[in-house]
């Protein structure tokens, strides 16, 4: 993407949590052609903004805490880093944790990139009591610092200044000695390195990297490729380990830390001492072993009754013009194939905005309020004794959440797991959530004819359903979890303007991928109907539709239709049945509508979820995926109607 | 010479210095990369119920990170007097 043209690439990179993001949507918004990922950046992004009439390639990479990766966000951010060679990178720091953000900054002064340092949340630092000597910090590292209050839109002018500048000027970035034994190694290892050897940026980097690898597979490799090398890489390895009494990975890691804290040292000043701050009060409530749970249950009913509060007048108010509209076009037009197809394109639009809007737009909503605050991290640390009942830990938590908005960015969001096992697990049960499209189904169906209780009920019974899938899939695991390691950031209060961005952008790239199929779909399907075809495909559904579940025939149909888009099931039902909504009940019984809710909630998850399983997770979990999903649905849905007598 | 127990085991709101990492490569690397090296000090800080995950306060680093009991056991600390 960023290759298309010669616009110069400027990477945004930094550890989690260190407000990137957000200062990558305050640039990126001067100037929108923003292809957005939903959830936060597990994907990379790219932007093309214009400043000053320079057009410049900006680059968001997912956060990553060292450039020795261990999930798979991480590697993106490699990748990237290491592929396509940036004009620019800026790292980003969170100011309040210096300290540790150093190392992986002195890690990216090694790769010798011009660079710009964004020293960000610098009102936070000052809060916490720690002052930090910009001029000092900019000349021992001797790379530009500009501080930013990302959230506050302070700071980004002069760092877009800088970035100009840099751009312009050109910036040279040499890398900080270490101790001398080490530095000697190294040199060692770099005279050895053959002319024709890969380096990534340069010697230097590229030696320190093969110190550090990995063994099990670069080893491999370069044992096959270069023994004498491999044999001199050892060597090296092994003086190290001697002369520092630990691994030789762990030797490198302790020279950055021990520069990082030194630096540190040098350029700020602790004013305060043990702060007890209000946020410090405020977690000790929100993560407290009894309260945490009570405050947790609280925000996660709030969290949907306001869902539910703002969703359900605002889908009455909206799809009453629309049933309108669709009368009396219908009673102008009569029975030609023309009606059909203008008929099926109201009701896939009335599908995308009376019914996914409202109940989406609330959910993206609060969901990004909640990880905004830093709520996220520590519903992860509560859930986290949970999760491991169903095999998993903590940090699945957060896929899961996001699952109730959308299961695809859910699936994608599984990358900052570790391990191949966890992210396996967390993707086969994420189809099992209920999305909003699924939620809008439940919502519209049996709350609406049955009331909110029994959606309360369907809700409660859907997440254990979860809970006990995840234990039968683990016991197809035979190795552990690998456990906790979760970064609890500090409590932020969120900035309007944040969050207002991140819900457009999640919402711009719903609208285009969803609507489409939405629109399209009903469309096709009043074609069909036109032909006579849903009859065919009813005929043949029908054992399973009329005999076993004991539904009308004619919504075989919308079986098989929502798999596209699940939300598509409703319009189609209303559609096969020929009924408006408000008379569902005058054609179907409350049994049969809970039955038809229980089949199409756990059916194959939607299209775009399968397809994105079969990129991510690969065929095999793709189609386990499938064949899961619907048995689950033909059992319980064959169960929910024996146990209702109908 | 103070008593080296695991984190696990640790009283809370009391400073600790970690005397040694245990565990895998992959492990050690994520924890390192974190902050949680050799001489840092940490503090536990509270535990949720049910013996799930510990909260762990970097206070070289001032961070906050979340630990599972398994991850917990494997950092050896001493209580600093």
């Amino acid at each position: 993407m960023s290759k298309e043209n010669n616009y110069p690439d400027v990477i945004f990179i930094g550890q989690p949590n260190c407000g990137k993001s957000t200062l990558f949507n305050a640039i990126a918004g001067l100037k929108a052609d923003t292809s957005n990922f939903p959830g936060t950046s597990i994907e990379h992004t790219h932007s093309k903004v214009n400043v000053e009439g320079n057009i410049l390639n900006i680059i968001d990479l997912p956060g990553t805490y060292s450039l020795n990766p261990s999930d798979p966000a991480e590697k993106v951010a490699l990748v990237h880093l290491f592929h396509e060679k940036p004009s620019l990178v800026i790292n980003v720091i969170d100011a309040s944790v210096l300290g540790r953000s150093l190392e992986l900054t002195l890690e990216l002064i090694e790769l010798r990139y011009p660079m710009i340092i964004a020293l960000n949340m610098v009102d936070l630092a000052e809060k916490k009591g720690v002052e930090i000597d910009i001029r000092k910090l900019e000349k021992i590292l001797g790379v530009p610092v500009i501080p930013t209050i990302a959230i506050r839109g302070r700071g980004i002018k002069e760092l877009l200044d800088a970035v100009l500048r840099g751009l312009e000027e050109g910036l040279t970035v040499s890398p900080i000695e270490w101790s001398r034994d080490v530095e000697q190694k190294i040199e060692e290892l770099i005279n050895l390195l053959p002319e024709d050897f890969t380096v990534v940026s340069n010697k230097r980097f590229t030696a320190i990297h093969m110190i550090e690898a990995n063994k099990l597979f670069f080893d491999k490799v370069l044992k096959d490729i270069n023994p004498p090398l491999k044999k001199a890489l050892d060597q090296v390895r092994h003086d190290l380990e001697t002369m520092h009494n630990a691994p030789a990975y762990e030797v490198i890691s302790a020279e950055r830390h021990h520069l990082a804290l030194k630096i540190f040292e040098e350029c700020s000043r602790v004013l305060r001492g043990k702060r007890i701050s209000f946020e410090e009060r405020v977690d000790d409530v929100i993560m407290h072993p009894f309260f945490g749970y009570i405050i947790l249950l609280a925000v996660f009913c709030g969290f949907f009754l306001i869902i539910f509060k703002v969703g359900s007048p605002l889908e009455g108010l909206l799809l009453e013009p629309l049933t309108n509209l669709r009368h009396s076009l219908l009673q102008t037009l009569g029975t030609g194939v023309l009606s059909y197809l203008i008929d099926g394109l109201l009701a896939g639009i009335g599908g995308g905005i009376a019914i996914v809007l409202p109940y989406f737009l609330p959910l993206i909503f609060l969901m990004s309020f909640l990880e905004d605050v830093g709520y996220l991290a520590r519903a992860g640390f509560l859930m986290d004794t949970f999760m491991h009942k169903i095999g998993l830990h903590g940090k699945s938590i957060s896929p899961f959440i996001l699952g109730f908005g959308c299961n695809v960015p859910a699936i994608i969001s599984t990358r900052t797991l570790e391990s191949r096992r966890d992210r396996i697990i967390t993707s086969l049960l994420i189809p099992f959530i209920p999305c909003s499209a699924r939620t809008t189904i439940i919502l519209a169906l049996v709350a609406f004819y049955l009331g909110p209780l029994w959606a309360f009920g369907f809700y409660v019974f859907n997440i254990l359903l979860v809970a006990l899938l995840g234990r039968v899939i683990t016991l197809f695991f035979k190795t552990p979890s690998p456990g906790l390691i979760l970064e609890i950031p500090s409590l932020k209060v969120p900035s309007l303007k944040n969050m207002v961005k991140k819900t457009y952008f999640q919402m711009k790239s719903f609208i285009k991928f969803a609507w489409p199929i939405l629109i399209a779909g009903s469309i096709v399907l009043g074609l069909l109907q036109y032909l006579h075809f849903d009859r065919f495909i009813n005929l043949i559904l029908s054992p399973l539709v009329e005999k076993g579940l004991g539904l009308p025939r004619d919504l075989g149909v919308t079986l098989v239709f929502g798999f596209l888009r699940k939300e598509l099931s409703l319009v189609m039902m209303l559609q096969a049945l020929d009924v408006s909504y408000m008379d569902v009940l005058t054609v179907i019984s409350k049994e049969q509508i809970i039955v038809f809710t229980v089949f199409i909630n756990f059916f194959i998850p939607c299209l775009s979820t399968v397809a994105l399983l079969w990129k991510e997770m690969g065929k095999k979990i793709a189609l386990i995926s499938i064949g899961l999903n619907t048995g689950v649905a033909v059992i319980l849905s064959f169960i929910a109607r024996l146990i209702l007598g109908k | 010479m103070p008593e080296v127990i695991s984190l696990i085991q640790a009283p809370p709101d009391t400073p600790l210095k970690i005397v040694d990492i245990l565990g895998g490569h992959g492990v050690r690397r994520r924890l390192m990369a974190m902050g949680f090296h050799k001489n840092a000090i940490i503090e536990l800080d509270s535990q949720a119920i049910f013996r799930g995950p510990v909260l762990v306060k970097n206070l070289t680093s001032d961070t906050s990170v979340a630990l599972g009991r398994g991850v917990a056991q494997k950092i050896m600390v001493e209580i600093i007097e």
